[in-house]
């Protein structure tokens, strides 16, 4: 994925583009999901925009993750088209259809065949397609999801997080995580298996000063619009608040940010300001017609569930 | 109260922009869903408001805010910019109507009844969308033909909550309306829209003009249905009529008397009745020929005493009768309009505000044009005259401002010519001049009746 792919210059704007851009208008299949699954309902929701910036952070503070990144990512550059196009793969991925999915997945394991090196920080060798690193970057998306949603977002039930983590392996799959069971080396298939994983994580997790800067960097404005400042600010300080404690403290930050004594924003708060973004959002060209061709999509499905289970009872009235 | 913290920069474009697409938006978008096609309505019907969750969904987290603001400050500025318009009208569209069981479950639980038995007859798809509701049209079990207004179930604990969060909303206005006191038009803000969204105000408003203006030859307000109306549902006359667009294609002569009666009844209801409706709104008007025009939606009305009406008509008194500029400018002082010894000549101030009176200062036809709204709105968001760090709207006056400057910029769109400053000496009640045209002549029936 290249910078300038989607048009505009603010990171909203693009953010936007790429929303509009990724849901398909005519799929061939219903992709590694379908409108059923929770990944839909939970990528669609209003708090996805702290889910993002919660797992840049979270990614961040793994050493190898921080050195590929700074070694071979020109993010810094134009960040607002790094994004972009990050968000563009996870929509992609969800919603487009299998063909869309795999060669956007295809797009990325190309890229991630060049980046190796030495992490200056620990001296370690690295490579993007190692799965460990891939299960790393994955597991922080899939939590960030969970957390922004749990804190801001729609209440999932503990069964629908089970079936998100597990909805979420194949997306973990088709850039190169094995096959496996979490035991196995696989992506981590439940709450239960994620947080397991973070506990095992954690004694590879470290921070630098390149981890430093790029807190600083995401906390700060990057490339945001200038009008958007305020905003960025309030999800920053949810992005901060919805971090685990651990992550907080290698950060070294309060409660809800990087000033030490900063009060958390509350759910209401937090939601009213994604509200007002949303609302930007929608005003972009494309991204109303591609939110009614999500719900539509989305609604069928759940009449053809609801007909199903009808059908399925009279069926067993009859056998009765 | 609670005050998050947001931090407000001053270049909040998005949210300015957003705040002002209101006006455009109505003027141009078909307030009707039938009339978007049959594909759309298909469309809508699909993506219709199910539960009170999508109804919080779509209209919660400001969005309703968010609407309601850029609606009121619409007026404050007819040039908009592409982004906002896009916004406020992707806003406006993002929210589909209620599905038939939703609006049927509000019915049953503020009618105590299935609307089908409720009424008479009941037309399950809505006719109209409505500010926080739609409209739609049933006949009573007596046989009268009604416009139920049913208010969207749980938008108006929403909204209030929303509301709640002041400092988000101080950050949108003064982004939206920088020449005001914001903190006044928070107030007003809040107040205004808390009263809109208990319907039942609405009827006692409407109660109150439908009873000024009942056997207008050319004034109608449709007649509340007392036992069909509650907090989240109003039964009213069904009113015919043409919708505001279809006017404009009318011949001149027409719109010109469709204009002087939307003139007439601003006025005279401002002047009789101390009450100004402040959505001046395309949408909420009918027209049949003759100038007969039918006015819908009193959700946003605004109720004066004589001391906030005085300053008022001395301020048109000094200007338009005395040409006295100093009176004029103590009167603009004593309102609160200006500040006392702002060292600005007393030539400047009357040159700056002339041009609000500009239509009224002389006898004799004018035009109303589009130019004129717009330059008249350009002038009250002019930051950058010597008179603005000097010059407030007091809260009182907030919504005289915004019906004024709506009530010109439809007047433009009409086109309509009329001699206004005769018209408005019939109605000045320090000057009560005879009938000045034929439609005065028709009303002086009415006026001999209202007065008595």
């Amino acid at each position: 994925m290249t910078a300038g792919v989607f048009p505009g210059t603010g990171l909203f704007q693009r953010a936007a583009a790429a929303f509009a851009d990724c849901v398909p208008v005519d799929p061939a299949d219903d992709g590694l999901f379908g409108p059923g699954s929770v990944t839909w309902r939970l990528h669609a929701d209003l708090s996805a925009p702290v889910s993002g910036l919660r797992s840049l952070l979270l990614q961040a503070l793994h050493p190898l993750a921080m050195a590929g990144v700074d070694q071979h990512s020109h993010w810094r550059d134009d960040p607002a088209a790094r994004f972009a196009s990050t968000s563009a793969y996870v929509l992609t991925t969800t919603y487009g259809d299998k063909a869309a999915a795999r060669a956007a997945a295809e797009r990325v394991k190309k890229i991630h065949e060049h980046v190796r090196g030495t992490d200056p920080v620990t001296g370690m060798p690295y490579e993007a397609s190692d799965p460990a690193l891939l299960i790393w970057v994955h597991a922080a998306l899939v939590d960030s999801g969970l957390a922004a949603a749990d804190r801001y977002g729609i209440g999932l039930s503990d069964a629908d997080k089970d079936r998100y983590v597990a909805e979420m392996t194949a997306v973990a799959e088709i850039i190169g995580v094995p096959a496996a069971r979490f035991a196995d080396g696989g992506a981590p298939a439940s709450v239960a298996e994620l947080d397991a994983y973070f506990a095992t994580v954690r004694s590879e997790l470290a921070t630098s000063q390149s981890t430093a800067d790029t807190a600083t960097y995401l906390l700060g404005m990057p490339d945001v619009e200038p009008e958007l400042a305020d905003v960025w600010q309030v999800l920053a300080a949810a992005a901060v608040t919805s971090l685990p404690d651990w992550a907080r403290a290698m950060y070294q930050f309060g409660e809800g940010g990087p000033a030490p004594d900063s009060v958390p924003p509350g759910r209401e708060e937090v939601r009213q300001v994604l509200g007002i973004l949303d609302a930007v959002y929608l005003g972009e060209p494309g991204v109303l017609e591609a939110r009614q061709r999500l719900t539509l999509r989305m609604r069928r499905a759940e009449r053809t569930r609801a007909e199903q289970t009808r059908a399925e009872q009279a069926q067993a009235e009859q056998t009765r | 109260m609670n005050e998050p913290r947001l931090r407000v920069s001053r270049g909040l474009t998005a949210m300015r922009l957003a705040a002002r697409g209101g006006a455009r938006y109505a003027v141009n978008a078909p307030r009707l869903f039938a009339a978007a096609g049959e594909h759309r309505q298909r469309l809508r019907d699909d993506l219709a408001l199910r539960t009170a969750q999508d109804v919080a969904d779509t209209l919660g987290t400001m969005k309703g805010v968010l609407m309601k603001i850029g609606q009121l400050a619409s007026y404050v500025d007819a040039s908009l910019a592409p982004p906002a318009r896009r916004v406020l009208s992707a806003l406006q569209d993002s929210v589909p109507p209620m599905s038939p069981e939703l609006a049927a479950g509000v019915i049953e639980a503020e009618l105590g009844g299935a609307p089908e038995s409720v009424f008479g007859e009941w037309d399950p798809l809505p006719i109209a969308a409505a500010s926080i509701g739609q409209v739609h049209r049933a006949i009573t079990r007596d046989g009268q033909a009604v416009a139920v207004k049913v208010q969207y179930p749980g938008i108006a604990e929403t909204i209030a909550a929303d509301l709640g969060n002041v400092a988000l909303i101080r950050s949108l206005l003064k982004m939206a309306v920088p020449a005001q006191d914001v903190e006044e038009l928070i107030e007003e803000l809040r107040e205004r829209i808390g009263e809109e969204l208990d319907y039942r105000h609405e009827a006692d408003n409407q109660r109150l003009f439908a009873g000024y203006f009942d056997g207008h030859p050319t004034i109608r307000v449709p007649r509340i249905v007392d036992e069909l109306s509650t907090g989240q549902v109003i039964t009213s006359e069904l009113a015919a009529g043409a919708r505001f667009g279809e006017m404009l294609s009318w011949s001149q002569d027409e719109r010109d008397l469709a204009a002087e009666t939307i003139y007439r009844f601003t006025f005279r209801s401002l002047y009789e009745l101390h009450a100004f409706n402040g959505d001046p709104h395309p949408g909420n008007y009918l027209f049949e020929p003759g100038g007969r025009v039918t006015f819908l939606d009193f959700g946003l009305v605004k109720h004066f005493t004589d001391d906030e009406l005085g300053p008022l008509i001395e301020m048109i008194d000094a200007l338009c009768l005395n040409e006295d500029q100093e009176a004029f400018r103590s009167a603009m002082e004593g309102a609160g309009f200006l500040k006392p010894d702002a060292p600005i000549p007393t030539a400047e101030v009357v040159a700056h505000m002339s041009l609000f009176y500009d239509s009224i200062r002389e006898p004799g036809p004018r035009t109303m044009t589009s130019e004129y709204s717009s330059a008249v709105a350009r002038r009250y968001v002019d930051f950058k005259s010597p008179l603005a760090a000097y010059a407030k709207i007091p809260r009182a006056y907030v919504i005289v401002q915004r019906i004024n400057l709506g009530l010109f910029a439809i007047l433009g769109q009409m086109n309509a010519t009329a001699d206004w400053r005769s018209i408005s000496e019939e109605i000045w009640p320090f000057v009560l001049a005879p009938p000045s045209t034929p439609m005065a002549e028709a009303e002086a029936p009415w006026l001999a009746k209202a007065r008595a």
